[in-house]
């Protein structure tokens, strides 16, 4: 990333860039609504295991303290635990109050359990309620009769915590699965969208960016945004709704003692603010740093051989030194910040600790309160500042994606500067005559690379184009298959404008062999047929026959089937231009190109080569353009370019005849034969 | 593992800063552990019906002197430990790069560039966490996990603690056994992603042929096939992550599950206060952060000991070129050279690339070499400035062998102005004075005009302080290598070397360069390569070279005379002039 780039990372966050990277979660709408239904239950599942604790605190391990009355006289509802001692029944009145008539449990004395030195008395409420009187002392065996329903009581809790933890297992599971799914979907959907907008793209753009930058935009950003995705956006909807939840089960639990809680949240906004701010900029920094070294360590190693020419080493290592300290001393900065923010965070904890013990142990010290409620919200306080606390770590990644995401909305927003005709013509057959009517060109303003090209070409016949260096030999071909577009003029085949055909079509008409020879990581025949699987494996072989490509092909031991390393570098330039020879006539083009094709390439395969062109320009419309003015001696017109110009055109007796430029140029090419 | 070992100077080095922040990770756990202690306690006085205001006053103020502790204490040892960990990555990054420096070109021909700009920033940032986050992680579980259940134990009952910690050994399988698992899949889908790379990689490189033969959608497809897999590989570790993360929560939810139902009932039982209970499930809350992060921070430590075996495997290539301890006291060239019978190979090639070349040069010559593209030109003026070893034959200047010369004397004296017309992306006047010092601006500008650079320079607004490189200005070929030429020409080098530093100049700033160099070289030695006679057809001394042998030798006149290889070549260009000439 270059420092200008980098730059620009300030205003990268940014809710336009937000809503753009949402829409792509449109077509996963009912997913995330699943996932979503999922989260809340998560968050009421998890969040219930306070509550629980908070059960099992009040009505069963400080069960013993809980009043009674006794129910002799009356119907016992179902299953309520009842201890027989004499002649009463003694009931908890927690156990009845949804059950009975509230105003029969009031007419009836209350019991209550108390210790007393080392034993467990029973009293009775007298008629003024402030008054107890004991009733009996309780045997170890009856005090552990009216314990025995607080164990079994809590039994029960803990089969429920176990059914609520195993089912926030499940849940868990399926939701962080549905959110990888959804990411990972988006993360292939973008890369697909962002390759096929490659492919779209003209030249023009090719030539501006480097291969490197392209497929770090397709790869490495959308990774980051992989990042984003699915390890921050998928905690973050989790820790959001653990939030509210907790909030509400707060304000469920006890309103006045959640609002008071919630005397925190100012400061924790406050401080995320404040972080955030000073986070940013210092991140900021150090993006900048980093990639400055990045910059400068490129730069020294590619320029490793000049630096030790010069015996510059030491200069040098200071230079780097100087970057690196400098990215030490911003990172050292950064971490004093992030080092602030969890302590800063800790002691707010404990602020919201302080109030809920200053405020609810007042509660509780006025009987107001119940113990498990203090514990269930101490519980609760301490979970909801979890999340908050790793939210430095979120921010950083949420802010390397917007970057990233913003490099990949500029590549797809990138306009093809070949537009498509919006009423494309089509051609079933075509003769082969091709037009260059009036043509100039230029790739970059100012510089022309044709000027007024006007030419035409019957169907059928071989020409030739040569030139020295920088002629614009290539350019006229570029702009036959309309890899780039003509600034006046227009290219007409068969009377057909170029550019009213869809790129497609045109260039499936167009056969062109390259010196370069370009051969994908496959096999040979895959190679040859490109996709086109009308093109079956005998059509293959016939094919590499009538080329000559077939004796070495033959001798590979896998022969059509042998798979070719990174850029063919297992065959020779001859063998890989018989490939190309053989997959341009696989696919049957009307006009055949030429270009450069016989370069750098030994006699022996010249031979060969020479021999499948000859054979298959027969019938077709070809161009030519060579270096060496031997291979179109047999071309029915040559045209001489000098300087974006056409400055002679004949056939090549016609030429030597003329004494002009070619003729120059075949004496040149003469001697370098000689020579050789 | 072993790999990280190689850092055990740096991290003693280091040690009184290791010792504060395990002190203070230390202290930070202790404060921590003082609050569910301090809730017990609360818990008991509050049910026992002891609780006053003043009393929770007291209790809050414990709470308060813990966090005060932590605040403080955390802090330290983030600032501490994760200091060190950068203070790591900056100096290892220093270590690095001065061994780049020391390490040959035949070395960096076997290099991607990538990949020695990945060592020097991804491998050293693995190296940063395993020291920092990893390192930290395994002093706090390790404190932290002791000392809870030490308290635990201590002050409330030790079976509560041992059916509490029942889950753990659990635990830790899991999270070893996952981690490695995880790990696995995690690389498969790393090299997932390399394949991902490749396809588009390959398919921006082959655009041509991808538009000619109108193959957009075929690629596409096969483009959305690898994508595909690449999805499936990530879906594939996902699947373990999702269930990774909720199976350590469930372990987690049974321990709590243990302590309810037993704690509970020991509560009920009177063994132990309803305090100790509120008071150990905190603890537990406690253990579960270091619990998650065992996975993490074996998965951490195994990238940080393969990055850093990586960076040993550099730091243990010795440079191949340096001073010999026989080094002679020279402090100047003059300039004459003596090559004899030098036959050279490039490391592991068969082939020689120069064979039994011999010369001799006096001070004060200008020699000149041409021939083809591979004949070996380039390769014999870098023997001259020791990028490669001379193995066979020798290479004296000023009668001492170029091995016995200090590296910084011979290269500070060889001015050489390379092929690669490599300049930095600074300022111009920094590119022109790089070789030296200190220079002044008379210099710079002294240099620029003799390489007939200066208009060109001073056309630009900011003229010398004019920016090169992807921030800059790009310059055309012709002026890089002027501005080249230049920076050499500052140092006045008794030995100049010109590698084909012409061939992107027109015809008439060639004269002129020509005609300067003349002036300035009078009485030093000029080494020029070229492929066009007009260049060289004044040198004292023109050596014609093909397939790495001397073929002609002479001056202009007597090479002509000779009707061979010089003479067919000076005819072929005279045409080609001809040719370009004519518009």
């Amino acid at each position: 990333m270059s420092m200008h780039e980098e730059e620009q990372l300030g205003k990268a966050y940014d809710a336009r860039l937000i809503r753009r990277l949402l829409s792509y979660t449109k077509p996963y709408k009912g997913l995330l609504a699943l996932s979503l239904v999922l989260v809340v239950l998560i968050t009421i599942a998890e969040l219930s295991g306070p509550y629980l604790i908070k059960v099992a605190i009040d009505d069963h391990i400080n069960g013993l303290s809980l009043p009674m009355v006794d129910m002799q006289e009356e119907a016992l509802p179902d299953g309520v635990p009842v201890v027989k001692l004499g002649d009463r029944v003694l009931v908890r009145e927690k156990e009845l109050a949804d059950e009975l008539d509230p105003a029969l449990l009031v007419s009836k004395p209350s019991y209550v359990i108390r210790e007393q030195g080392e034993q467990y008395a029973l009293m009775k409420q007298l008629d003024g309620g402030a008054e107890w009187s004991l009733v009996q002392r309780l045997t170890d065996e009856q005090a552990e009769r009216f314990r025995d329903q607080d164990v079994s009581g809590l039994y029960r809790l803990s089969g429920l915590y176990l059914f609520l933890v195993s089912s926030a297992f499940l849940l868990n599971y399926g939701q962080t699965y549905v959110l990888n799914l959804i990411a990972q979907r988006i993360i292939r959907k973008m890369r697909g969208d962002m390759f096929a907008h490659l492919q779209r793209l003209s030249f023009s753009f090719f030539d501006r960016n480097p291969v490197g930058r392209l497929v770090t935009r397709v790869t490495n950003d959308t990774q980051t945004l992989n990042e984003m995705y699915s390890n921050v956006m998928i905690n973050l909807l989790k820790d959001f709704c653990m939030l509210v939840g907790i909030m509400v089960f707060m304000l469920l639990l006890h309103v006045k003692l959640a609002l008071i809680a919630f005397l925190t949240l100012p400061l924790i906004i406050g401080a995320t603010f404040i972080y955030r701010k000073y986070a940013r900029e210092a991140l900021r920094v150090v993006r900048s740093k980093l990639s400055r070294i990045n910059a400068v360590l490129n730069e020294n190693i590619t320029g490793m051989r000049v630096v030790q020419m010069f015996h510059r080493e030491d200069q040098q290592f200071d230079k780097v030194h100087a970057i690196n300290r400098s990215h030490f001393n911003a990172n050292n900065r950064e971490l004093h910040l992030s080092s602030l923010y969890r302590p800063v965070m800790d002691f707010i904890y404990a602020i919201g600790l302080a109030l809920i013990i200053w405020y609810g142990g007042g509660q509780m010290v006025s009987g107001a309160l119940e113990f498990g409620v203090l514990y269930a919200f101490i519980d609760y306080v301490n979970r909801f500042f979890k999340p908050i606390q790793d939210m430095a770590e979120k921010f950083t990644v949420l802010q390397q994606s917007m970057v990233s995401s913003e490099r990949i909305f500029q590549m797809l927003d990138e306009q093809d500067e070949l537009p498509e005709p919006d009423k494309p013509r089509h051609m079933k057959t075509v003769k082969g005559e091709i037009r260059f009517d009036h043509v100039s060109f230029a790739y970059n303003p100012n510089e022309p690379v044709l000027h007024d090209i006007d030419l035409t070409i019957a169907p059928g016949e071989t020409v030739a184009f040569v030139g020295a260096t920088g002629a614009g030999k290539s350019s006229i071909i570029s702009l036959l298959c309309r890899f780039y577009d003509v600034q006046e003029g227009r290219i007409l085949i068969d009377g057909v404008d170029v550019r009213e055909l869809t790129k497609k079509e045109l260039r499936g008409h167009i056969g062109l062999v390259q010196q370069d020879v370009f051969l994908f990581s496959d096999d040979i025949k895959t190679n040859i047929r490109l996709g086109n699987e009308q093109i079956d494996d005998e059509r293959v072989r016939e094919i590499c026959r009538f080329v000559n490509a077939d004796t070495f092909i033959e001798k590979l031991p896998r022969q059509y089937e042998e798979p070719i390393m990174e850029r063919g570098v297992n065959l020779s330039a001859g063998q890989r231009q018989l490939l190309a020879v053989a997959r341009t006539l696989a696919f049957d083009p009307s006009i055949l190109i030429l270009d450069e094709a016989t370069a750098n390439i030994d006699t022996e395969t010249e031979l060969l080569i020479q021999d499948a062109f000859a054979k298959i320009s027969e019938g077709r419309t070809t161009l030519i353009v060579a270096h060496r003015l031997s291979t179109i001696q047999h071309a029915d017109k040559i045209v001489v370019l000098h300087k974006g110009r056409i400055r002679e055109i004949g056939n090549h007796q016609a030429l030597l005849q003329q004494d002009g430029l070619y003729r120059k140029l075949y004496e040149l090419q003469y001697r370098e034969a000689y020579q050789a | 593992m072993r790999d990280l070992w190689t850092l055990r100077g740096f991290v003693w080095r280091f040690r009184w800063k290791y010792v504060v922040g395990i002190l203070s990770i230390v202290i930070t756990d202790l404060s921590q552990l003082a609050i569910p202690w301090t809730l017990g306690r609360l818990t008991d006085d509050l049910n026992n019906g002891f609780g006053t205001s003043s009393l929770i006053w007291t209790y809050i103020g414990w709470i308060f002197l813990a966090s005060v502790g932590i605040f403080i204490f955390r802090y330290l040892w983030r600032v501490m430990i994760f200091g060190v960990a950068r203070t790591l990555e900056y100096e290892l990054r220093n270590k690095l790069f001065t061994h780049y420096q020391k390490l040959s070109p035949h070395w960096y021909s076997k290099q991607k560039t990538g990949d020695l700009m990945a060592h020097a920033t991804n491998d050293l940032q693995a190296i940063r966490f395993t020291f920092g986050g990893g390192m930290v992680i395994m002093i706090d579980t390790l404190v932290l996990f002791s000392l809870t259940i030490l308290i635990m134990v201590v002050t409330i009952d030790w079976k509560l603690t041992l059916i509490g910690m029942l889950p753990l050994p659990v635990m830790a399988f899991i999270a070893i056994s996952f981690g490695s698992k995880i790990y696995d899949r995690f690389r498969d889908a790393q090299e997932a992603f390399s394949g991902l790379t490749d396809r588009v990689q390959e398919n921006i490189s082959g655009m041509r042929v991808v538009k000619a033969f109108a193959q957009e959608e075929e690629q596409e497809r096969r483009f959305a096939e690898m994508n595909a897999f690449n999805f499936m590989r990530n879906m594939r570790m996902a699947k373990l992550q999702a269930f990774f993360n909720p199976l350590v929560q469930w372990v987690t939810g049974v321990s709590y599950l243990l302590v309810l139902s037993f704690g509970g009932i020991l509560v009920i039982r009177n063994q132990i206060s309803i305090g100790d209970f509120v008071a150990f499930n905190a603890y537990l809350g406690l253990l579960i952060g270091p619990i998650m992060g065992i996975g993490w921070m074996i998965n951490i430590f195994q990238r940080g000991a393969a990055s850093m075996s990586r960076i040993n495997e550099i730091l243990n290539t010795p440079p191949d070129i340096q001073d010999s301890p026989s080094v002679l006291p020279v402090s100047k060239l003059n300039g004459s050279i003596r090559i004899e019978s030098l036959t050279f190979r490039y490391p592991g090639s068969k082939e020689a690339a120069l064979q039994d070349i011999t010369m001799d040069i006096q001070q004060g010559q200008t020699v000149a070499l041409i021939g083809k593209t591979g004949s070996g030109k380039s390769t014999l003026v870098q023997l001259l400035v020791r990028m490669y070893d001379v193995k066979e034959g020798s290479v004296h200047i000023d009668g001492n062998a170029i091995q016995d010369i200090p590296l910084a004397v011979l290269r500070r004296d060889i001015g050489m102005v390379p092929q690669e017309n490599f300049l930095f992306s600074e300022t111009i006047r920094d590119n022109i004075a790089f070789g030296l010092d200190r220079t002044s601006e008379r210099d710079v500008v002294q240099a620029a005009e003799d390489a007939q650079v200066r208009d060109n320079i001073e056309d630009f607004p900011q003229q010398y302080d004019t920016m090169l490189g992807e921030r800059g200005v790009t310059l055309s070929g012709g002026q890089k290598q002027r501005l080249s030429i230049a920076r050499a020409l500052i140092k006045h080098p008794p030995i100049l070397v010109l590698d084909d530093s012409l061939s992107a100049v027109d015809t008439k700033t060639e004269e002129a360069l020509l005609e300067r160099l003349k002036q300035k070289r009078q009485g030093l030695t000029t080494i020029m390569i070229a492929h066009r006679v007009s260049t060289v057809q004044h040198a004292d001394q023109i050596i014609v070279m093909d397939e790495g042998r001397i073929i002609e030798q002479g001056t202009h006149e007597q090479l002509l005379q000779h009707n061979g290889v010089y003479r067919n070549l000076y005819e072929k260009q005279q045409l080609e002039e001809q040719i370009s000439g004519e518009i």
